[in-house]
């Protein structure tokens, strides 16, 4: 039990300061907090930055390993430098990456392209970044059941994944009982081919501001918090440039950055309040849902970077349109494609546009494709026949994928399918926070699956894949555990040749 | 403070129930008699639903819910025993089975105090037969006299954890690690001996397959002790313990079951382990009288009952009744209390007694 | 209190409040498991306050902590009545129906202000007008507290200053409040209510009282005597002297009593001493014959705990040698003196003797208490009764129930430039009382292996003390060693000392000065210094 008036939400940045897991580290925060002890080491082994910090890291994610981070951390292992493997750090387009301990980046390919600018574009990447606040003004002159309806009609989605209409949790948050609200920026950008929130944040980082500002309006909050992930140190610098400039627009409202410390699984929106909270980053049962039972057990708006950097249009030119933008559902989106294309990037293409026409806009495939991921590690491998298909929520969910974060990485034929699915495998073996036995024991299962079948060639290793799938699916507390055997499923299911055995 | 929860009626596997606001799907079924298999629910602490052990079918969900965490709604369609929450539960203890040290049978192997985990699989089957996943744990609570922890056999369903915080409110132990390496650990790997560990015991008491169990009863076949239900002889809490007996030593003490005593379930270091002395060397097994020598020496008790009876009336021949004081003992029971005042005032005329302690 | 000597309200009720406010009592460690219903209610959302010298663990989960300076609690007590009073935070129609006094209580109090209190405890003013505010103003409130309170030279004025606050506020009779006197041992409780005591046969029937003493006279068929007998503190005192022979049964003495070196010599001028006891410990040295006995697991019978609550102790194992029940030695004693105490055959048949001498407990019987899981709560008159969970829930039993004036006057001995530290003892979570049974234990043995003397790093450092460091402890009476432990829980000028080392006995220091009504001595404050142990004095 913690004592009277414990600074829990401190612990994170306290062990960040002391150096992270390190005997008597635990003590002295907890001593700084009124934290029970064990619970600090509980969060300082959960989260990689701080059970292994001050050392370099070397990119493991599936575009990084097609581009060659093996060497990278092979000359690392030479120069008896110390260093760690790493899931995806996000910088897919300029694969393969390398940072050092301060999270910069030191080895990294030519800087992923963007579409040019373009103002009809409600992000627009390539345009100047807007600092004169004027959707958060028009925003409060406008009676909040109008907004509300332009909202509905603007069809926003969540873009961190999911889908879900943007409306709806705004609505469910206002309408709680009066008290205390928060609203919670989820920045924890980590699935393995997405960098677009990097990207939003590092160039229109007052689009982000600004629509956090109206949501916090709307909804009645006058704290917020931005979970930015830990391995974003220039974000971070431009969010706090643009948090400064943006001040005297927001009428007092405390947006509080807290960075992320390495854990893929804060990105889900329960794990993330537990680490805002100081806590292992382990997802809640739901229900309650946030927007009930959210940060701090108060009712909480919760929503991605790019959600809400779509808002200050939608305040401006209405929700129509912002709907007529999208091709097969509403608006545009920022698609993220790296692996075999020209040029890497974030692309603000209509939403519902297909392979073909995101690989069209990053000039053109390298080599002969032959698989992709529509939505990064979450959404499996689909097969080049799809490269017409709609990438939008509902499409590829029909095709037992899923547009997720629109993280889209290419495989050509040079690649074997079978290491393909091992790297993703090992993304969510390493990610799974531990907590619920499908999802813990599944992907570490998996992953040895996968890795004795290339070790031996032996399709029997993989004869309980879809056993284990269908229970990680049915019986995993959040998403990762549900989605985790995908690579491996949709791999035998679309590359059945690839899995034959020898 | 709370008003009286509403009354509402659901389906549970096909029948009309009725349950209360805010009680959970795994409260219904626990008094509809429903064999809904738990390991990480303890009505002491929060729910966790980590195990997913209890996930049951719910209408309009569209996964199988944790019953330990789902709060019951008027008109919900609850079924426990579906094809799906079967094969559901037979999949997941396969998984377990996979992650767990078994015996020769593939069974869960049997621990110092039970293990649910291989009840569950007895009563419930398990699907196909998963190669092991050999999760390494890291884990050094070692040293200690009285707890010991396998990680082999944990669940990691974190009621000890739970336990330590929300009930005994030490926070000695905690959920460490992440993924398949999550294990449970102390700040800095201690001992438990060096940590806020109060010794309660109450992660061993909680602990649904035996991955806590006391050192000092390792070796002890549970199946063979004996029960004996009493009251703790420490502190004025009153706690019921249950004494487990092997050829006539008491080799361990638990607490009944929870919900039924004043001391729901729980106990102390002293209630739990401090009964060393019950079987101590040091203990007086003979009556003595002191010899002219000045030293204490043996004899019978019919001596020894002889010399008390003399010296005392001696006293009170020379002096008088009041010269004689009886100090009685809270510990002893009250019968014997009151069979001492009853000595004090009846045989030897005296209301010079009294306890040792006024409170 | 209020007619009955016990805790008003039960254990699981703890749960249910919204308000503790718990003084003198390191509950955490002298009571765990009701400390658990604490944190328990703490987790639900109850508030709590912590008056202690110690900063306990329950301070660092209390909503407010108050560290007086030991020995003040009348002063504390005092103004928090002087805040419900002058606030009008008192519960008028509880006052009304249910008591008598309060017009004097209330000029009583009218001088003592918080900020008079704050000078002589040291706790700030405002801290103690919410303390009062907040008891007063929640309904499910209840006091808890332990020897803190009692062991003092004003011990009583200590309790009488709680009681006037349970009843102004009308927290008494309710559910979840009431006040809570947590026993320290197993069978305190019982003890008393057997009629071990000087002033009452069992069933808290005064020995000067012709009916009682008519009633037990017809039952025990032998004449008894009229005059109230000396309690432990006055035999402790005449030992040698009024007292010349003492029959002693599960009790050293020896350790367990302020003043180690007065024992010694008053053991030494008895003439006969008899020790019944599982142990040979420091009173078997003086004694002329030892009765080896079982010790609970080895027998039958019940023990009462500290709400009120009868419950069964069951053989378990087989007694040692020779070693036999103490019930069954008492009864072969009397046989042997002339008295024809019946042969009973079993405890049972004790306890239905008692039960049909004492209306308060004669519903409770062995057999009930077979299909009472839960054990019975006294009162509990007649067989078909449930027990008592909660009492005076019709108002106080004695009726009206009186407010006690009360002064504050300090400790008998307050340090000084010879022994400038205040001494307070206690028990610890790992040992038990003479360590008899828990000095046996590996764990206890483990955690705290010697006698230790709890101090602030201030106190430490003036005298140039490390933590660990072994130290002679010294008072007016006697000199201990211990060693040094530097806590941030003790106050600059307090220290502290647990009870249960023997080689190291902390009563060798305490002051057996005992409080005017009840004779308890004042364990809770006595005068020490403090000085590193001389090696070659070894």
């Amino acid at each position: 039990m913690q004592k009277h008036n414990a600074n829990r939400p401190a612990v994170m940045d306290l062990l960040e300061h002391h150096g992270g897991l390190a005997p008597g580290v635990s003590a002295k925060v907890s001593e700084e907090t009124g934290v029970p002890e064990a619970d600090i080491y509980g969060v300082v082994s959960f989260y990689t930055l701080l059970a292994k910090p001050g050392v370099a890291r070397v990119c493991q994610g599936i575009s990084c390993a097609m581009a060659g981070s093996d060497a990278l951390a092979d000359a690392l292992q030479a120069k008896g430098e110390p260093y760690e493997k790493v899931s995806c750090l996000g910088y897919c387009d300029q694969a393969p990456v390398q940072i050092d301990k301060d999270m910069e980046l030191t080895k990294h390919g030519p800087r992923g392209s963007i579409t040019p600018d373009d103002p009809a574009l409600p992000i627009n990447l390539g345009g100047q970044d807007d600092a004169s606040y004027s959707a958060l003004k028009a925003f409060e002159g406008m009676d909040p059941d109008a907004f509300l309806d332009q909202l509905q009609g603007s069809g926003l989605q969540g873009r961190g994944g999911a889908g879900f209409p943007a409306w709806i949790k705004w609505k469910a948050v206002r309408n709680e009982p009066i008290g205390t609200r928060y609203v919670v920026v989820n920045a924890d950008e980590g699935e393995p081919g997405t960098f677009k929130d990097r990207e939003t944040m590092l160039r229109r980082p007052h689009r982000l501001i600004e629509g956090l500002a109206i949501a916090c309006k709307y909804v009645g909050a006058t704290t917020a918090y931005i979970y930015l992930r830990g391995e974003f140190p220039a974000p971070r610098r431009a969010l706090e440039l643009a948090l400064a400039k943006a001040r005297p627009h927001l009428g007092g409202l405390d947006i509080r950055l807290t960075m992320g410390h390495g854990a893929y699984i804060c990105g889900e929106e329960t794990a993330l309040l537990e680490a805002i909270e100081g806590k292992r980053g382990m997802p809640r049962l739901k229900p309650p849902y946030p927007t009930q039972v959210g940060l701090f057990g108060e009712p909480t708006l919760i929503n991605n970077v790019e959600t809400l950097a779509c808002v200050p249009e939608i305040v401006l030119r209405g929700g129509d349109w912002f709907k007529n933008l999208g091709k097969t559902e509403a608006g545009s989106k920022l698609y993220c494609i790296s692996g075999h294309v020209e040029k890497a990037g974030v692309y603000e293409l209509p939403l519902g546009a297909t392979l073909n026409e995101l690989v069209q806009a990053a000039g053109g495939y390298v080599g002969t494709p032959k698989a992709f991921s529509p939505g990064g590690a979450s959404s499996g491998f689909l097969p080049m026949e799809h490269a017409d298909t709609p990438l939008d929520f509902k499409g590829l969910t029909k095709v037992g994928s899923m547009l997720g974060s629109a993280g889209v990485v290419v495989l050509n034929d040079t690649v074997d399918m079978a290491a393909a699915v091992r790297w993703q495998q090992i993304f969510f073996e390493d990610e799974s926070c531990g907590q619920c036995a499908p999802c813990r024991i599944g992907c570490r299962m998996q992953r040895q699956a996968i890795d004795a079948f290339i070790e031996s060639g032996d399709v029997a290793s993989l004869e309980h894949t879809e056993d284990l799938h269908w229970e990680m699916e049915e019986g995993s507390i959040c998403g990762l555990g549900m989605v985790a055997s995908l690579p491996l499923l949709t791999a035998q299911k679309h590359f059945p040749s690839e899995f034959e055995g020898s | 403070m709370t008003e009286t929860p509403t009354e509402l009626t659901l389906t549970l596997d096909g029948e009309q129930v009725h349950a209360k606001d805010g009680e959970t799907l795994l409260d219904v079924c626990r008094r509809a008699g429903k064999e809904v298999p738990t390991l990480c629910a303890e009505d002491r602490v929060d729910p966790m639903g980590s195990c997913r052990m209890c996930l049951v079918e719910v209408e309009g969900q569209r996964r199988l819910q944790p019953s330990c965490a789902f709060k019951v709604q008027a008109g919900q369609v609850v079924q426990t025993a579906s094809d799906k929450v079967k094969r559901h539960r037979q999949l997941l203890l396969s998984m377990y089975l996979a992650d767990h040290e078994l015996d020769e049978d593939d069974l869960p192997r049997e621990r110092g105090t039970g293990n649910q985990l291989r009840q569950h699989v007895l009563d419930h089957g398990t699907g196909p037969k998963l190669p092991a996943i050999n999760a390494p744990r890291e884990y050094r609570m070692e040293n200690n006299p009285y707890i010991h922890f396998d990680p082999e056999a944990c669940v990691l369903c974190n009621l000890c954890v739970r336990y330590c915080d929300e009930v005994e409110a030490v926070s000695a132990i905690t959920l460490a690690g992440r993924g398949a390496k999550t294990t449970i650990a102390t700040a800095d790997q201690k001992g438990l001996l060096d940590t806020t560990c109060e010794m309660c015991g109450g992660c061993i008491a909680v602990c649904p397959t035996g991955a806590m169990t006391e050192k000092p009863s390792l070796a002890s076949d549970f199946r063979e002790e004996e029960v004996v239900r009493s009251t703790c002889n420490f502190c004025g809490v009153g706690c019921q313990v249950n004494l487990h007996t092997q050829d006539n030593k008491v080799v361990r003490v638990t607490s009944p079951p929870a919900g039924e005593t004043v001391n729901d379930g729980n106990l102390c270091i002293k209630g739990r382990f401090s009964m060393e002395f019950i079987q101590h060397e040091d203990r007086l097994t003979q009556p003595l009288v002191r010899g002219d020598d000045g030293a204490l020496h043996t004899t019978t008790w019919e001596n020894a009952l002889k010399v008390a009876a003399q010296g005392l009336m001696g006293v009170k021949e020379k002096y008088g009744a009041d010269s004689l004081g009886f100090i009685s003992s809270s510990r002893c029971t009250g019968e014997e209390n009151y069979l001492l005042q009853k000595l004090s005032r009846a045989a030897f005329g005296t209301n010079n007694c009294h306890q040792c302690a006024a409170t | 209190m209020f007619g009955a000597g016990a805790m008003t309200n039960s254990i699981p009720e703890i749960r249910g409040t919204d308000l503790m406010f718990v003084i003198g009592s390191n509950t955490t460690e002298a009571h765990p498991i009701i400390a658990m219903e604490m944190k328990r209610a703490k987790k639900n959302g109850a508030k709590l306050i912590v008056a202690d010298p110690r900063r306990i663990w329950l301070a660092d989960i209390a909503d407010l902590y108050l560290q007086l300076k030991p020995g003040t609690d009348v002063a504390l007590l005092s103004a928090m009545m002087h805040v419900i009073v002058t606030e009008g935070l008192h519960d008028r129609a509880f006052v009304e129906a249910h008591t008598t006094g309060f017009d004097d209580l209330v000029a009583s109090v009218q001088t003592a202000t918080p900020e008079w209190a704050e000078t002589i405890t040291e706790v700030p003013a405002d801290d103690i007008r919410q303390a009062a505010r907040l008891y007063a103003s929640t309904e499910k409130a209840g006091i808890y507290y332990t020897l803190g309170i009692t062991e003092h030279s004003h011990g009583t004025d200590n309790v009488y200053g709680l009681a006037n606050l349970v009843l102004m506020t009308g927290h008494l009779g309710k559910e979840h409040c009431g006040m809570n006197p947590l026993r320290g041992q197993n069978n305190v409780q019982g003890a008393n209510d057997a009629g071990a005591s000087p002033i009452y046969y069992a069933g808290y029937q005064r020995v000067d009282d012709p009916a009682a003493q008519a009633k037990f006279e017809a039952a025990w068929e032998t004449p008894l005597s009229p005059t109230p007998g000396m309690n432990l503190n006055v035999m402790m005192k005449h030992m040698g002297g009024l007292i010349r022979g003492l029959f002693i049964m599960g009790e050293d003495i020896v350790l367990s009593e302020p003043n180690t070196e007065r024992v010694e010599a008053g053991m030494n001028g008895l003439d006969f001493v008899v020790v019944q006891d599982i142990f040979l410990n420091e009173t078997t040295r003086f004694a002329d014959v030892v009765f080896p006995a079982a010790c609970f697991a080895e027998k039958d019978g019940v023990f009462t705990n500290s709400d009120r609550r009868v419950q069964r102790v069951r053989k378990a194992v087989d007694a040692p040698g020779e070693a036999r029940p103490d019930w069954q030695i008492l009864v072969q004693l009397a046989q042997a003196v002339g008295y024809p105490m019946p042969d009973y055959q079993h405890p049972s048949e004790v306890y239905s003797e008692m039960a049909q001498l004492s209306p308060k407990f004669s519903g409770i019987s062995h057999e009930r208490l077979e299909d009472n899981v839960g054990g019975l709560q006294w009162p509990c008159p007649d067989p078909e009764h449930p027990g008592t969970a909660t009492m005076h829930t019709e108002g106080p039993i004695i009726g009206k129930a009186p407010f006690q004036t009360i002064a504050y006057r300090p400790s008998e001995e307050l340090p000084d430039s010879n022994f400038p530290l205040l001494l307070s003892t206690g028990r610890t979570l790992y040992h038990y009382n003479a360590g008899t049974q828990t000095r046996r234990a590996s764990g206890a043995i483990a955690k705290q292996p010697q006698n230790f003397i709890e101090m602030s790093r201030r106190d430490a450092r003036k005298r140039g003390l490390d933590d660990g460091q072994l130290v002679q402890v010294s008072s007016r009476r006697g000199t201990v060693i211990a060693a040094v432990n530097i806590s941030p829980r003790m106050k600059r000028g307090c220290v502290w000392m647990p009870l249960h080392f023997p080689e190291a006995n902390t009563n060798r220091l305490t002051n057996d000065v005992g409080d005017p009504v009840t004779q308890t001595a004042e364990f809770k404050v006595c005068a020490v210094r403090v000085q590193p142990l001389v090696q070659a004095a070894k």
